[in-house]
């Protein structure tokens, strides 16, 4: 028996035991001219993971995307729901692992992810500064760091959005800072709440609290401090623990993610939702899900903007691939159809005044519909993102000093 | 007068309780923006159909992979189920109880606990991400009901068919594959049915050991669960209800049939 | 072939150990292997990242955390809770299919629909059902019961899982029903018959005739629907609430949404939990046998 034991033991560790690299010729794609990359790519199949609680988003996908991707290249394009954190730890397990051939070719990714992926060497890069569309449209000033985490090259802009809150303009009147809101939260009780972080939107809403409760964002853009961290938190956890007696199910459960959220909302079991993309509300007004007379609105304390990317996996078995649907993506097409409201209506990460004049009026011309804010009222407020350190402390914190206290 | 009362109260509550959901999703499908209060939806449309015949690619792949690995399950607990289950219908060995309560666990403890540890080694052995390796899972957690089913069909065949084969001279082979297995055909469909469903029906573990390479039904509805867009996810719902259904009776009904062919209706 | 050998009698173990095999194997390498695994990463042995800590390391973790103590109670609390109303609820229901006259009957299958769905379908039918803007407040409101949303009792979010035992509930009824229906199958009829000529009420009839005959299908069914209720994850990701979670919640936030090095952690709730699964099964066993011995001897 003693024996039978110490085989197995055996076999597994050697099963444990890295498994040698597979030979990389990855870098000779970094120096291939594009259109070699295309030509390599031509009818394989790209595997694209990205967050899938956005019925439309996943439409948009599944049909545009999927079609343009089939049409010019000749390629499969195949959407997979994943979590943007189950992703990267999937990642992470096959890099223990040793596995140099994985399953995924793009990831739709940004902020905490990114870092965390990138510093565990789980990207392949630098690609991004070698896509055309990139080269041609992106002003480069405007990617250079995610979250406060430079790029460097390791993942391809891919969308901008900026945080709103959405309300249903026949119930209420929206309250126009933060003071307002808190207010209205207390003099309402039951009718707000936000997603639980480390959902995104839960967590970006936490970080707008904080940037408006600790004198704005400033201060935090050099970088993480623990000490600034420790002194200025407890201000964000005191304002979130007031206002939770007041919340939804008196802040006893939080809605999961976001579109949990949308569904509160949407039923009416919520006064406020709340989007990182401005024109969610409209989007959901076409679909039919919202009341017609749902608007958005933000706070004169600020409203968090960042820009999402794709990325490409260390062992992705198609980086050919993924590299020419993450030019596509950024491509005048593309951004333009992602930026209607009755697709997505996800903001442009290009920069409109790099396209020729003609694609510039096609951008111009698109009806953002009445539920959606102009850059007018959006540009003023619109703040940075935090360095990911913060966010990761923060997310922590939350379920420490709001959750679990 | 009491007694009709009686039936009709357990007909009306076995409606209720099971063939209402089935009503109510029919309307949600038909009424992505039926809301409180309305008690009969406000307004249909044909929006969740519709996004449904978009995409129906997709999801008649997922539904196809579902199919296709739910079948290579139980598939596997047959081969894995057969031989022992011969064996324990008919030998009487020292620790037999034992080592059948111990053969069923499997069905009981919850899978996370041995599944989890084992998606590692997966990786390594380049299982997961992989059909095979979804089968062996949803196979390891599955079996005991073919086994079980398998074991009572042994026992009720008896003894009498293989003796009465082999004095005419079957080898062992055809007396399993010609003699015993097309009697132990209902055992397996009883027994198969659960783990068809077992299969199925499981999100979690396909989509550990799946990784997304293995599409699956289970995880194309998932993520429309929450969304604001409940129409399309009842659509779906629907789907799922009526198929094994479709499958149970067409399985029945060619069943029956080959019975009557074989004469061996009586049986 | 060597598993064909004379019908009841001591065979020799190679023989036996060879006809057993198919199922042996796997059971031994896959099931107790992983479970093996399981344990080894709690220990920090063989996880994908060396661990640096100690052996126990997160054991103690563990156990100093209230919230994992929190969400154990609470797994026990919902699994006890469904499996016992999946049953009281199925062992009811199949005696009354039971009794019902031939040309009804196949009416009665509708109760397989639950069966069928897979456990995620089953409580996105509850969250229709039982949110405050679902169907049932809806009903509420046009009868009058409630002037508005807000007032719905708070099922879904009550602290209690009660979304959580609702979905199980109507999850397992069925599948108790099935076990039962089995057994009351070749259940002679003119015992009840002949109860109720003597003067026996429904109730007396149904829990001194029919429940002791239906005990061991339903000790079978809870065992089942409780270890599953205990550790499952689809439905809880559906339907828990934020605290206190359901274990697998636990630990699929620890295995997913950290890094590796909190592995160990996950690894070790799972190994409690395939512990305490084991001895549950032992231990509930056990009691049954021995009441029913009880039973017998009176």
């Amino acid at each position: 028996m003693k024996r039978i034991a110490l085989t197995l033991m055996i076999l597994w560790a050697a099963l444990i035991l890295p498994v040698a690299p597979a030979g990389a010729d990855d870098t000779a794609l970094q120096h291939l001219p594009f259109e070699q990359i295309v030509e390599k790519a031509r009818g394989t199949e790209v595997r694209w993971y990205m967050y899938g609680g956005w019925a439309h988003v996943n439409d948009w996908v599944d049909t545009h995307v999927a079609a343009e991707m089939k049409k010019r290249y000749d390629i499969r394009l195949v959407r997979v729901p994943m979590d943007a954190g189950v992703f990267v730890n999937k990642l992470l397990n096959e890099k223990a692992a040793g596995k140099q051939k994985g399953n995924i070719d793009l990831l739709w990714i940004n902020g905490e992810n990114f870092k965390n992926a990138k510093e565990a060497g789980l990207l392949f890069g630098p690609f991004a500064d070698t896509l055309p569309n990139v080269k041609k449209y992106v002003d480069p000033a405007s990617v250079t760091h995610d979250f406060g985490y430079p790029v460097e090259g390791y993942e391809a802009p891919y969308g901008r959005a900026q945080f709103v809150f959405e309300y249903d303009s026949a119930q209420v009147t929206p309250p126009a800072d933060l003071a307002g809101l808190k207010a209205w939260i207390m003099a309402n009780p039951g009718r707000f709440t936000y997603p639980q972080p480390p959902d995104f939107t839960g967590s970006a809403f936490i970080r707008q609290v904080f940037y408006a409760v600790t004198g704005g964002h400033d201060q935090y853009m050099a970088g993480w401090d623990a000490d600034l961290f420790a002194k200025k938190a407890p201000l964000l956890w005191k304002w979130l623990n007031e206002v939770e007696p007041y919340l939804w199910q008196k802040g006893r459960t939080y809605p999961k993610d976001s579109a949990t959220l949308d569904t509160l909302f949407s039923r009416g079991e919520v006064a406020f939702g709340m989007s990182y993309h401005p024109s969610h509300a409209q989007s959901k007004i076409i679909e039919g899900s919202y009341p017609a007379t749902a608007r958005t609105f933000v706070l004169k304390d600020g409203a968090i903007f960042n820009t999402h990317f794709t990325a490409i996996p260390f062992n992705a078995p198609n980086k050919a691939g993924g590299m020419v649907l993450a030019n596509l993506l950024i491509s005048a097409d593309i951004q333009l159809s992602k930026y209607r409201p009755d697709q997505w209506g996800d903001f442009p990460a290009l920069d409109i005044s790099r396209l020729p004049e003609a694609d510039q009026k096609r951008f111009q011309d698109v009806d953002l519909g009445p539920a959606t804010l102009g850059s007018e009222i959006l540009g003023p407020v619109a703040v940075p993102e935090i360095p990911s350190a913060y966010l990761e402390a923060l997310e922590q914190g939350w379920k420490e000093h709001v959750l679990d206290k | 007068m009491n007694r009709t009362a009686r039936h009709g109260s357990t007909l009306v509550v076995l409606a209720l309780l099971f063939l209402l959901p089935v009503v109510v999703l029919v309307l949600v499908s038909l009424a992505p923006g039926w809301r409180f209060p309305d008690v009969w939806p406000a307004a249909f449309s044909l929006r969740g159909v519709d996004f449904f015949i978009r995409h129906h690619e997709k999801i008649l792949m997922a539904l196809a992979s579902s199919f296709g690995f739910s079948l290579l399950t139980v598939a596997a607990t047959l081969f894995m189920c057969l031989l022992p289950a011969a064996v324990f219908a008919r030998h009487r060995f020292p620790g037999k109880t034992l080592l059948e309560g111990l053969l069923l666990t499997p069905a009981l403890v919850p899978p996370m606990t041995f599944a989890m540890g084992l998606h590692f080694i997966f990786i390594k052995v380049s299982l997961a991400d992989t059909i095979p390796g979804v089968v062996l899972i949803l196979a390891m957690f599955s079996y005991p009901y073919m086994f079980r089913a398998l074991v009572a069909g042994f026992q009720t065949m008896g003894e009498d068919y293989r003796i009465c084969a082999r004095n005419l001279g079957a080898s062992p082979a055809d007396i399993l594959f010609r003699v015993e297995f097309p009697l132990l055909v209902p055992s397996i469909i009883a027994g198969g049915s659960v783990v068809f469903l077992v299969a199925f029906s499981e999100y979690f573990l396909v989509f550990l050991i799946g990784g997304g390479s293995v599409p699956s039904f289970t995880g194309t509805l998932f993520p429309l669960l929450s969304s604001s867009n409940r129409s399309l996810a009842a659509i779906l719902t629907l789907i799922f209800l009526f198929l094994p259904v479709l499958l149970f009776v067409v399985m029945d009904i060619s069943l029956m049939r080959a019975y009557r062919r074989k004469g061996m209706m009586s049986a | 072939m060597s598993w064909i050998s004379k019908p009841n009698k001591t065979t020799r173990p190679i023989r036996l150990m060879l006809g057993l095999s198919p199922l042996l194997l796997p059971y031994l390498v896959l099931f107790c292997g992983g479970a093996v695994l399981t344990a080894c990463q709690s220990f920090g042995v063989l996880t994908p990242l060396p661990h640096a800590g100690g052996v126990l390391d997160a054991y103690t973790t563990l156990l100093r955390d209230a919230s994992f103590f929190a969400s154990f109670g609470f797994s026990l609390w919902v699994a006890t809770a469904s499996a016992f109303l999946a049953v009281a609820a199925g062992a009811f229901l199949a005696y009354r299919v039971w009794r019902l006259p031939g040309r009804l009957a196949p009416l009665s299958l509708v109760y397989k629909i639950p069966l069928i769905l897979p456990h995620i379908a089953v409580a996105f039918l509850v969250l229709i059902f039982w949110s405050r803007s679902g169907v049932i407040a809806s009903v509420a409101h046009s009868l009058g019961l409630i002037r508005e949303m807000h007032e719905f009792p708070n099922i879904l979010y009550s602290g209690w899982g009660l979304g959580m035992i609702l979905a199980y509930t109507l999850k397992g009824a069925p599948f108790a029903m099935l076990l039962a229906l089995a057994l009351l199958a070749r259940f002679d009829i003119r015992q009840i018959q002949t109860a109720a000529m003597l003067g026996a009420s429904g109730i007396r009839i149904f829990f001194t005739i029919v429940l002791p005959r239906l005990a061991p299908a339903l000790h079978t069914g809870f065992i089942i629907l409780f270890l599953y209720s205990f550790g499952a994850f689809d439905i809880p990701y559906i339907l828990s609430e934020s605290r206190p979670g359901m274990l697998s919640i636990h630990v699929y936030n620890i295995y997913f949404k950290h890094d590796l090095a909190r592995r160990p952690e996950a690894m070790a709730i799972l190994t409690l939990m395939f512990a305490f699964a084991v001895v549950f099964i032992i231990a509930y066993s056990r009691a049954v046998s021995r009441l029913e011995n009880g039973v017998r001897k009176l």
